[in-house]
């Protein structure tokens, strides 16, 4: 057994109670804010030794001096001379712990007198109730960080049941931003989770919206582990390797011509998927992009009715010169057209009940969506998306918005999680679990401001999710502004260094001063975890993940600029083909529109067919090229004899 | 020393029980009540002393005295008492006495208890014996609970024994835990000084003990100067010294104790005050070279000044080392 390093103290004024005590230690003793230790009881309750395991949460220390003015007498008012004190004064340190778990649990009694000792990998084990998901045979720790106190290294795991579901679920991640703390903790957590999740309790995979900078753009490429991490690593047993299967999906630019991801490099560009969607993709989700106040009842019903009556299916009406089937943007833009000069020949003011004006704002507004999400809508129709209903074990999906608008953003956050939602109900995702990784929960669920689709969204996971295996994996910087039902829900807090600001409001009050202090001042790779497990929030040490950070991935793998559209072309099918040359692109798309070409890689990507230089080709419509005639020979009207002297 | 008159209501308790099994018919006194503080056994006096450095006793700067100056002491050793009346027998009292006594030792600039010898905390009943008869001592230690019990009704050297009035008794039951308490501080001092380690700040004086009186390792000072060993010139000599000044060395040497060397130092300016004001008196073993032995030693109780011994009220002739003892006694007294 470890040496004692403190002893239990209670006054009249300062009283143990059974949450909380106070004791002593040496000067030098390693104990600090966060540190976790047990007392050992001095008189036994039913015949057992009772043993209380307590977090330190605030310290003190004082001296036998009575007034500051007394120190100033006895140095004669010279700071410096208080060195040559022949001896210190007497000092204390006293600390305040509060209890993590009393053994035994009943009868609940103030904590008794008695020695303080450091918690050992063991005790820490014990206090934080992590004994009851350590088992052998039912091992559920997920280890989240190192606990590290005066030589005690204890790996703090967190229960997959509680973080995952079913008993409860999500996580949510506060700190302040470029300390690489909210995505870093993520990547660590995802590694830990891919490797530590219970084989029975199903297959688990990920989605990561990368909502800014590059920072979750290169999770498959080797970052800089350091020698600490590496012992880190080892000590929780999670490999110090990239995650081995990402899978990467980001729309085009505006131009259509490369991807707009910051992973758009050649170089990397194998395993980014266009992410592109057609008429009925958007339409399902109209409202996310549609303005309330623009779009009235009236204007819902015609929506409502174009997506019940009119996409996808043969559409034949006396106003109309044609049959329309409706695919595209372009195919509705036509329809609208044939519409509304159909009204105007008939001089009606209404078709089917809608008025003519509500048709002309749907047909703006509905229109306008293409122009706004650019690069995600086609025109054409062309769907490339996730890979829903064939989601790989162990696989991490990013989703690359960082680039887009703010409307786009929204569109493919709603979709996809719309999409994985119903998924997961019919347990045809591909997984049994799902993590969603959304950072800047501020802007996507703020605690005030409209109820946007998004923000309706996170809530439903957020309250429900945990039934379907959808689980919430949400960052930002300040927890107190975004909706407290998201927070609420989140079974795991993560807090990394945080804002004084933010340390003031009331959502951090039930914090000690001392423990605020702490979190102000976490160095890059500590956190704060709340867990349910946890009656007290605990510090651990995580490692730097084993993926190169965002700035380093922008260094070495710049971000292609917008290039000509040959080129661009050229790199996205030497993916497939790589004896594709330029001069071969050139030769083919020659004689067509930028449209035309870029509908015809968008095809070719997609489709990934075994010869992909015919494929492509086969994308185009056939144009026979002009061919100038030869100019006939012009037959003489009459023969030259043969002897004829001025002939030639 | 110091003299309080707190003490544990769990000893009281446990005494009275003790007593009620002795003396039936004890009175418990109820709040336990306090003494006033020792009685003087000797009025203030003035007393010649003889000169062992120069012909007349005169004020000498201590030489090389700076605030840089480092103290030599190596440990502190200071006793405390506390008295408490907790019963009477018709009228006569019965108290119990608390003693304690313990080194602290200073080890980078820090001081905690000797390893060697453990803290000593003594309590014991002191009564009138002579005028209990009917106290039942046959009960032997058995049954007192480890409790001793101290007879203060004995006769002084002159064979006369103390009055039965109450306040008599209660005078010389305090006497009488003053000398056990000084019979503890000695125990320690005697146990420092067979080590022969580093010098040791004794609070009072050390001439009672023959060894400690002859050691090199022990030093005492003394703030309270009931007795002044100067007389008429020497007299206007030590409450003129100034605030780094000392007196000639004289000789200290009582009837029943043993002799030792002895200086007046002021510690502290007196202007404005007292003239007793930070003036301490020290005494050292006979020595060679005695100026120089009490130009170090008084080069290192003025070191011992800061950090001030505040909130005391004896700030101005106590040591930081000294008020540490008496902190850590009453913590564990």
């Amino acid at each position: 057994m470890s040496e004692a390093l403190g002893r239990v103290v209670a006054t009249e004024r300062k009283p143990n109670t059974p949450h909380e005590f106070h004791f002593w230690t040496a000067i030098d003793s390693p104990v600090g804010i966060g540190t976790i230790v047990r007392v050992d009881g001095a008189q036994p309750i039913d015949g057992h030794i009772p043993h209380i395991y307590g977090i330190v949460v605030e310290g003190f220390s004082y001296t036998d001096l009575q007034s500051p003015l007394h120190d100033v007498l006895g140095h004669d008012g010279s700071p410096s001379s208080a060195g040559f004190a022949a001896t210190e004064r007497a000092e204390i340190r006293l600390y305040t712990a509060a209890v993590l778990r009393q053994i035994p649990e009943e009868p609940l009694q103030p904590v008794p007198m008695g020695q303080v000792f450091l918690a050992e990998e063991a005790d820490v084990q014990v206090a934080l109730r992590m004994d009851s998901y350590l088992r052998e045979g039912a091992h559920t720790g997920i280890p989240v960080g190192v606990y590290r106190a005066g030589g005690t290294d204890a790996v703090i795991y967190l229960d997959a049941d509680f973080l995952l579901g079913p008993e409860a679920a999500h996580l949510n991640i506060t700190g302040v931003s470029g300390l690489a703390t909210k995505t870093s903790a993520v990547e660590w957590l995802l590694s830990s989770l891919f490797t530590h999740f219970p084989a029975d309790k199903g297959s688990i995979a990920a989605v990561a919206f990368n909502v800014k900078g590059p920072d979750l753009c290169y999770l498959d490429q080797p970052g800089r582990v350091e020698e600490s991490d590496e012992k880190l690593y080892e000590k929780m047993a999670v490999p110090a390797h990239p995650f081995p299967n990402v899978e990467y999906f980001a729309p085009y630019t505006a131009k259509g011509h490369t991807l707009n991801t910051f992973r758009n490099n050649e170089a990397l560009l194998d395993k980014v998927t266009p992410l592109t969607w057609g008429l009925r993709e958007v339409l399902q989700f109209a409202e996310v992009l549609l303005n309330k106040d623009d779009v009235d009842a009236k204007a819902d019903a015609l929506i409502d009715f174009i997506k019940e009556n009119v996409v996808d299916k043969e559409f034949r009406d006396p106003v109309l010169s044609k049959m329309h089937r409706v695919q595209s943007f372009s195919d509705l833009d036509a329809w609208f057209r044939d519409v509304l000069q159909g009204m105007e020949k008939k001089d009606g003011e209404s078709w089917r009940t809608h008025h003519v004006a509500t048709i002309r704002k749907v047909r703006n507004r509905l229109s306008n969506i293409s122009t706004r999400c650019a690069g995600l809508v086609t025109d054409s129709g062309e769907v490339s998306d996730l890979p829903f209903g064939s989601f790989a074990d162990r696989t991490v999906y990013v989703v690359d918005v960082a680039n887009l608008e703010e409307d786009a953003q929204d569109l493919i956050f709603a979709r996809i999680v719309s999409k994985l939602r119903e998924h997961l109900e019919r347990r045809d995702l591909g997984v049994k679990h799902l993590v969603v990784f959304v950072d800047e929960l501020n802007k996507y669920a703020p605690g005030d401001g409209a109820d946007t689709y998004v923000k309706k969204m996170l809530l439903d996971i957020a309250e429900r999710g945990r039934y379907l295996g959808l689980v919430l994996f949400s960052a930002q910087q300040f927890r107190s502004q975004v909706h407290r039902r998201v927070v609420g829900n989140s079974g795991t807090a993560l807090f990394g260094r945080m804002d004084a600001d933010e340390l003031s409001t009331p959502g951090y009050a039930v914090l000690s001063p001392a423990t605020r202090t702490k979190l102000a001042t976490l160095e890059k790779g500590q956190l704060m975890i709340r867990h349910p497990h946890f009656t007290q929030p605990i510090f651990v040490r995580f490692p730097r993940p084993a993926v190169m950070q965002g700035r380093e991935g922008a260094e070495r793998y710049p971000q292609a600029a917008e290039i000509p559209l040959d080129a661009a072309v050229l790199r996205a099918l030497r993916q497939l083909d790589p004896s594709i040359t330029l001069q071969w692109v050139q030769e083919i798309t020659a004689l067509y529109n930028e449209d035309e070409v870029i509908r015809a890689r968008n095809a070719t990507v997609l489709g990934r067919p075994d010869n992909v230089k015919a494929y492509f080709q086969a994308q185009f419509r056939k144009i026979i090229p002009v061919q100038t005639p030869a100019r006939p020979m012009a037959a003489s009207i009459k023969s030259a004899p043969e002897n004829d002297p001025y002939g030639f | 020393m110091l003299v309080t008159n707190a003490g544990p209501d769990a000893a009281s308790r446990a005494a009275l029980r003790v007593l009620t099994q002795l003396l039936p018919g004890v009175s418990a006194v109820e709040g336990a009540a306090w003494t006033d503080p020792v009685i003087p056994s000797e009025p203030p006096i003035l007393r010649a002393a003889q000169l062992v450095e120069g012909a007349t006793l005169r004020a000498i700067r201590v030489t090389n005295a700076s605030r840089e100056t480092d103290s030599g002491f190596g440990a502190f050793l200071d006793g405390t008492q506390s008295v408490r009346v907790i019963g009477h027998h018709f009228g006569l009292p019965i108290v119990i006495g608390t003693i304690s006594a313990a080194i602290r030792v200073r080890s980078n600039r820090r001081l905690t208890t000797w390893g060697h010898q453990p803290p000593r905390v003594q309590r014991r009943i002191y009564a009138p014996l002579r005028y209990l008869p009917q106290m039942d001592m046959s009960m032997g230690t058995a049954g007192n609970g480890d409790w001793q019990i101290v007879d203060t009704s004995t006769a002084d050297r002159d064979g006369n024994y103390p009055s039965q009035h109450p306040s008599a008794l209660l005078e010389s039951a305090t006497r009488a835990v003053d000398r056990d308490r000084e019979a503890l501080e000695d125990q320690l001092a005697e146990a420092w000084c067979a080590r022969g380690e580093a010098p040791l700040f004794v609070d009072g004086g050390i001439n009672r003990s023959a060894k400690v009186a002859a050691s090199s390792c022990a030093l005492g000072v003394i703030k309270s100067h009931r007795t002044l060993y100067v007389e008429g010139d020497a007299l206007r000599t030590v409450m003129g010294l100034k605030r780094g000044e000392r007196s000639s060395i004289f000789r200290v040497s009582p009837r029943s104790r043993n002799s030792v060397l002895s200086w007046y130092l002021r510690l502290r300016d007196a202007g404005g005050r007292d003239p007793l004001w930070g003036l301490v008196r020290i005494e050292s073993a006979e020595c060679d070279r005695a100026s120089e032995r009490a130009d170090e030693v008084s080069r290192w109780v003025m070191a011992e000044t800061t950090p001030l011994a505040l909130p005391d009220g004896r700030w101005d002739k106590m040591s930081y080392g000294i008020r540490d003892c008496e902190v850590f006694l009453r913590a564990i007294s």
